[in-house]
């Protein structure tokens, strides 16, 4: 079976987050990136199928030359090959259109990608780009079993405990829930091996786009602020057994 | 109807989903400031019950759409269905609730649709006449104001809890059946069968006291010390998402949007950040103490009681101060 794993590239930690200029998105410089947590468990799910019944993992990303160390941990994790698409979109749909662009050049049966990213919490982009290539979806996946040449049977959750079961005939996209296999360590040194491997790049023009194909529609970022503290908490503090003896004093009130 | 608000409603099993009440909450007050009206579509087979539960729940217009092969349809196929009524009705704006089946319908009825869509939002407004939604970024740490701009109908998932399903004044909606060639839509995918969790021991979601742990807790083996703190409140340990996720806990313990909503007289949050999907199945506890060593956890934005420090420290202490409390210690 062959597998393209959809992962992102997101900030390891929050700051110098600005608009960028045209108001129609976040911008971020500087920061080391890490693999979007959701997408390593598409990944590491990909890699079980693929021990179970054979077959490769590609990994695709989207960004600039700073989303490598991303392709290089999933090469590090067990992934064949690893391609990078020269592009820094923040827009889930533009991010769609470009990836199912990317998957139009690749020989897949699935593709695999986490319910949504750390950085815009949008959860769009996978069935965005499932639906530029028509290719049938399910979101929130906790297990995937095999069960044809041609089609795949999967479990999702609906929420409130709640689950179905569904068939998918292949070539299918699914966006799998946190937790679906246990997340790996790699050890430094089959990290440095990793990094010694050769990643494909694709850039725009190569996916037969343009740069204004892309372009966000349709909104406008106003601003972007720390959230409001709804519950107004008020802050305890001194030593553990002083906050301890207060916070008691509080709970005691409502009990 | 044109120009009006469209909620989409959630229903399973011949009942109204709650977030579908929060919509139309939500809808209305959007309609009205723009002085439109509030239509409701409803989608599935033999319907008559579920027409009947939201009829007089303050829409406008309720329009359905009942058909055999919707009775277990796929989420493409509802989403199909939904594009095509979206299309006929050309409402203002459509509403949907940003649940697990949410999540999956609105981004396949936006790209159908080549609408803008923005998820997973806190909040919808209309301010000079445009709608304005506001939504978390990087792990809710900070917050947005995204205006949409009249192309569309734009669609708005709205968190579940961010809006109050506040009973709307009674009145009687046309229900109008909307024609939809179930033909012309692809069926790929086959539902197999709908799965219900068993009901298990521990039901967290009837616990008064809730003292919950989340990945700050950092290893498995200190588990046990946030289930002491429990007992000795009287209370059940509950968790977030990461620990179910990690194999620490089971999922009957999880709160928020994937697992319970609760809504006890104390939660106690010991190292949990609080992610959106995890604040949407408590903030509407009475009173929320948070423990945690990052100032800026988005669960300080609900807390009542903030405590910013290692929970190692404070909540062994906290434990022997109930203990005291009850009596078991020799103060």
């Amino acid at each position: 079976m062959k597998i393209v794993v959809c992962c992102k590239g997101v900030p390891g930690t929050v700051a110098d987050v600005k608009i960028a200029p045209g108001g129609k998105a976040v911008q971020y410089q500087g920061q080391f990136l890490t693999m979007n947590e959701c997408d390593e468990y598409a990944l590491e799910e990909a890699i079980a199928l693929k021990r179970a019944h054979g077959g490769e993992v590609t990994v695709l990303t989207m960004g600039s030359i700073t989303t490598q160390d991303i392709l290089y941990l999933a090469l590090a994790k067990g992934a064949d090959k690893a391609i990078r698409i020269d592009a820094q979109i923040q827009d889930s749909q533009a991010a769609g259109t470009v990836l199912a662009a990317a998957l139009r050049k690749l020989e897949y049966d699935l593709v695999l990608t986490g319910t949504q990213s750390r950085d815009t919490l949008s959860g769009l982009a996978g069935i965005a780009t499932a639906e530029r290539l028509e290719m049938p979806f399910a979101f929130a996946v906790t297990q995937v079993e095999v069960d044809g040449d041609k089609t795949i049977k999967i479990r999702k959750e609906l929420g409130g405990g709640r689950f179905a079961d569904v068939r998918l005939p292949l070539p299918a996209l699914l966006c799998v829930q946190t937790g679906i296999q246990p997340l790996t360590y790699v050890p430094p040194a089959r990290m440095l091996r990793a990094r010694q491997q050769a990643l494909r790049s694709f850039s725009l023009s190569d996916l037969g786009l343009a740069e204004q194909q892309i372009v966000p529609q349709g909104y406008h970022f106003l601003n972007i602020f720390p959230p409001e503290r709804t519950g107004q908490a008020q802050f305890l503090e001194g030593s553990a057994g002083e906050v301890a003896a207060a916070l008691l004093g509080k709970i005691k009130e409502v009990l | 109807m044109q120009s009006s608000i469209l909620v989409i409603t959630e229903h399973w099993n011949g009942q109204v989903d709650g977030i579908t009440y929060q919509m139309l909450a939500k809808g209305r007050q959007l309609a009205d400031s723009l002085g439109i009206g509030l239509a409701a579509l409803v989608l599935g087979y033999r319907l008559d019950g579920v027409i009947a539960a939201l009829q007089e729940k303050g829409m406008d217009v309720l329009l359905v759409v009942d058909h055999a092969q919707l009775a277990q349809a796929g989420a493409e196929v509802q989403a199909s269905v939904i594009a095509e009524a979206v299309r006929q009705m050309q409402p203002r704006l459509v509403l949907i609730g940003y649940s697990l089946v949410g999540m999956e319908l609105a981004p396949a009825i936006a790209a159908k649709l080549g609408a803008p869509v923005m998820t997973n939002c806190v909040n919808a407004e209309i301010i000079d006449g445009a709608a304005v939604v506001t939504r978390p970024l990087f792990d809710g740490t900070l917050h947005a104001k995204i205006a949409l701009e009249d192309k569309g109908p734009p669609l708005v998932a709205v968190q579940r809890g961010a809006t109050p399903s506040v009973q709307l004044p009674p009145r009687t909606a046309s229900v109008q059946p909307v024609s939809v060639d179930m033909g012309s839509i692809p069926v790929r995918s086959e539902v197999l069968e709908v799965i219900e969790e068993p009901v298990s021991d521990v039901d967290i979601a009837k616990a008064d006291i809730i003292v919950s742990v989340g990945r700050g807790i950092g290893d498995k083996e200190k588990i046990p010390m946030i289930e002491e703190l429990a007992q000795a409140l009287g209370g059940l340990m509950a968790c977030s998402r990461p620990l179910v996720d990690l194999g620490w806990l089971p999922r009957e313990r999880q709160v928020g949007a994937s697992g319970k909503s609760v809504s006890p007289k104390l939660y106690v949050a010991c190292g949990i950040s609080g992610a959106s999907q995890h604040l949407s199945g408590m903030s509407d506890s009475r009173m929320i103490v948070a423990i945690n060593k990052d100032p800026n956890a988005p669960i300080f934005q609900v807390a009542h009681y903030g405590v910013v420090a290692d929970l190692f420290e404070i909540v062994p202490a906290l434990t022997e101060e109930a203990k005291k409390a009850k009596g078991e210690v020799a103060s």
